[in-house]
């Protein structure tokens, strides 16, 4: 049983925030944090660090920080699943009395000026004329990078279950009609489904406007004892549940890369721990560096059935004033991209009630969700603005 | 802005070379036959780059030819070339591919019209030279539409 919450969230400026290092993001990021609690630096005892596709933010962010004596300090990477496993990690550091106050930070700078968002992805490889071995005649294959690989996985769906691209579609029109009642979020203009459409392929069946956002930025939360952040600054977002799971690529006859993601045990697990069902939730802050993961991860929630997602996510449900509210700050598609912490601040602020124009109406059960790899990795937490009923209290 | 010359593209295939790892596989490539992995223990058939076994974690691995007979799992089409190497090739299909004997290639597709294509059709190894038309690399093995080999077959007889 959980009894920790989130008591204060940092976020730096994002974007094309160039001339910094992600080490000075990552401890603006953390200070937020703190100031956001009401704690000062010296009451952090504990340091989870993350950074992204530059992996430059090292354990001597501790030293910038000057934090406190610390219980507990390392870096993790779980791709875009390290958000949450950095929450889980910091509950149980919590509850078995490694650390009290533990802040966990994701910082990355990965845009350069005056280079495409798309060389943030370049490959080392991409100057090379001459390849080695397998992994030429990998380079030579031309799936080499996330956007084809994804698209591959949607492609299976589509022949599988028949997908659409417009359904991939209303995901992202859905995403934009929150975003435009988000300060933080970079892209704000109005979208349609025919603008969707009419994107240029970035890999087909993936549009552009099927892709993320890439940005430079730090964010930080800090996890303490639910008792403890009752007295702090900002209400607690308790902690009811998490889990993770991890998929290898078995290319191999029977495989169901793709189609299924660990998003499957990930998200049972979690929903287990905090003793509710997908009906109970009422916001979803999904993992989106595709439109197509956030409809895979909806499926193996058991929000639907699998191969429904399609159908699913039609209609308008995900959008303002739909039945599911699902990436209420636009995501990573139209707000901004900081890995796992992209659906966790938003979850944050909308458990808090300070969502503004975005807010949910419930916001009693909210879900997060964390995709790494090619969708080999999965990080799930249910946070709630109230403090769990331990199942005496329910059946007393 | 003016449009680059043919010559001065890439190739479609970047001239791939061989290491000590992998002279065995392009050996066999270009004698125009598809070398994979097979376990030693169980008899599964691996991808070319399996470290260990799928089926019983062995990494008793040795060398095997497989008939290069498969059907499509999934593909992309590439029109925006992920690294400069690749610009010559754009636009290029990228798919997975499953063996007969069952594991999985990425693999570029050729001779292939996207909008025919559908998971499950039968696939075909073949074999391109690639660097074509500057420094010369290997045999690559790709792979092609069966129903694209068949007519080809048709042609020749």
């Amino acid at each position: 049983m959980s009894s920790a919450a989130i008591a204060g969230l940092g976020i730096t400026e994002l974007g094309k925030v160039y001339g910094r290092s992600s080490s000075s993001l990552a401890a603006e990021a953390v200070r937020l944090a703190a100031a956001d609690a009401g704690i000062p630096l010296s009451a952090v005892d504990g340091l989870l660090i993350s950074s992204g596709q530059k992996q430059d933010v090292g354990i001597t962010l501790a030293n910038a920080l000057s934090t406190g004596p610390l219980g507990l300090c390392m870096t993790m990477n779980s791709f875009g699943a390290t958000a949450g496993i950095m929450v889980a990690t910091a509950a149980k550091a919590i509850a078995e009395g490694t650390a009290t106050t533990v802040a966990c930070v994701f910082a990355d700078t990965p845009l350069k000026p005056k280079q495409s968002t798309g060389a943030a992805w370049g490959s080392p490889r991409a100057s090379t004329r001459e390849i080695a071995g397998l992994g030429g005649w990998s380079l030579a294959g031309g799936a080499i990078n996330p956007n084809i690989l994804y698209a591959m996985c949607a492609r299976r769906h589509m022949e599988r279950y028949g997908t659409t691209s417009e359904q991939l579609g209303q995901i992202a029109v859905a995403q934009r009609a929150w975003a435009q009642h988000n300060p933080l979020a970079a892209m704000r203009e109005p979208m349609t489904l025919e603008d969707h459409q009419n994107s240029r392929w970035i890999a087909d069946p993936l549009h552009l406007l099927d892709c993320c956002l890439v940005s430079n930025g730090a964010v930080a939360v800090i996890v303490t004892a639910a008792d403890r952040a009752k007295d702090l600054a900002k209400p607690p977002v308790h902690v009811w549940g998490w889990g993770q799971a991890h998929e290898v690529r078995r290319m191999h006859r029977g495989s169901d890369w793709g189609l299924v993601t660990p998003a499957a045990r990930s998200g049972a697990a979690a929903m287990r721990m905090a003793g509710i069902g997908v009906d109970d939730v009422d916001v979803a802050e999904l993992y989106d560096c595709y439109t197509y993961t956030v409809l895979v991860t909806l499926e193996d929630y058991g929000f639907c059935e699998k191969g429904e997602g399609g159908a699913f996510v039609s209609d308008g449900r995900l959008a303002p004033g739909g039945k599911l509210a699902v990436n209420t700050g636009g995501g990573q598609l139209s707000g901004y991209y900081m890995w796992g912490m992209t659906p966790l601040s938003e979850a944050i602020i909308q458990a808090r009630g300070e969502g503004g124009a975005r807010q949910a109406p419930r916001n009693d059960v909210v879900l997060v969700s964390g995709n790494g790899g090619i969708l080999e990795h999965h990080s799930t937490l249910v946070l709630s603005p109230h403090a769990r009923k331990l199942p005496a209290e329910v059946t007393a | 802005m003016s449009t680059p010359e043919v010559s001065e593209l890439p190739p479609p295939f970047p001239a791939v070379q061989r290491d000590r790892a992998t002279e065995a596989f392009f050996d066999a490539a270009s004698r125009g036959e598809l070398l994979v992995q097979q376990c030693a223990g169980c008899d599964t058939v691996l991808p070319p780059e399996a470290k260990t076994c799928f089926s019983c974690g062995s990494d008793n691995l040795g060398p095997t030819v497989v008939s290069g007979r498969g059907r499509l799992i999934t593909w992309v089409v590439v029109t925006h070339a992920p690294v400069p190497v690749l610009a010559g090739a754009v636009p290029y299909v990228s798919a997975v591919v499953e063996l007969d004997e069952g594991p999985w290639l990425m693999v570029r597709l050729v001779d292939a019209d996207p909008t025919a294509l559908a998971a499950g059709d039968a696939v075909q190894v073949d074999f391109v030279r690639s660097g074509a038309g500057e420094n010369t690399g290997e045999m690559l093995p790709v792979f092609r539409p069966v129903g694209s080999e068949e007519n080809a077959t048709e042609e020749k007889a």
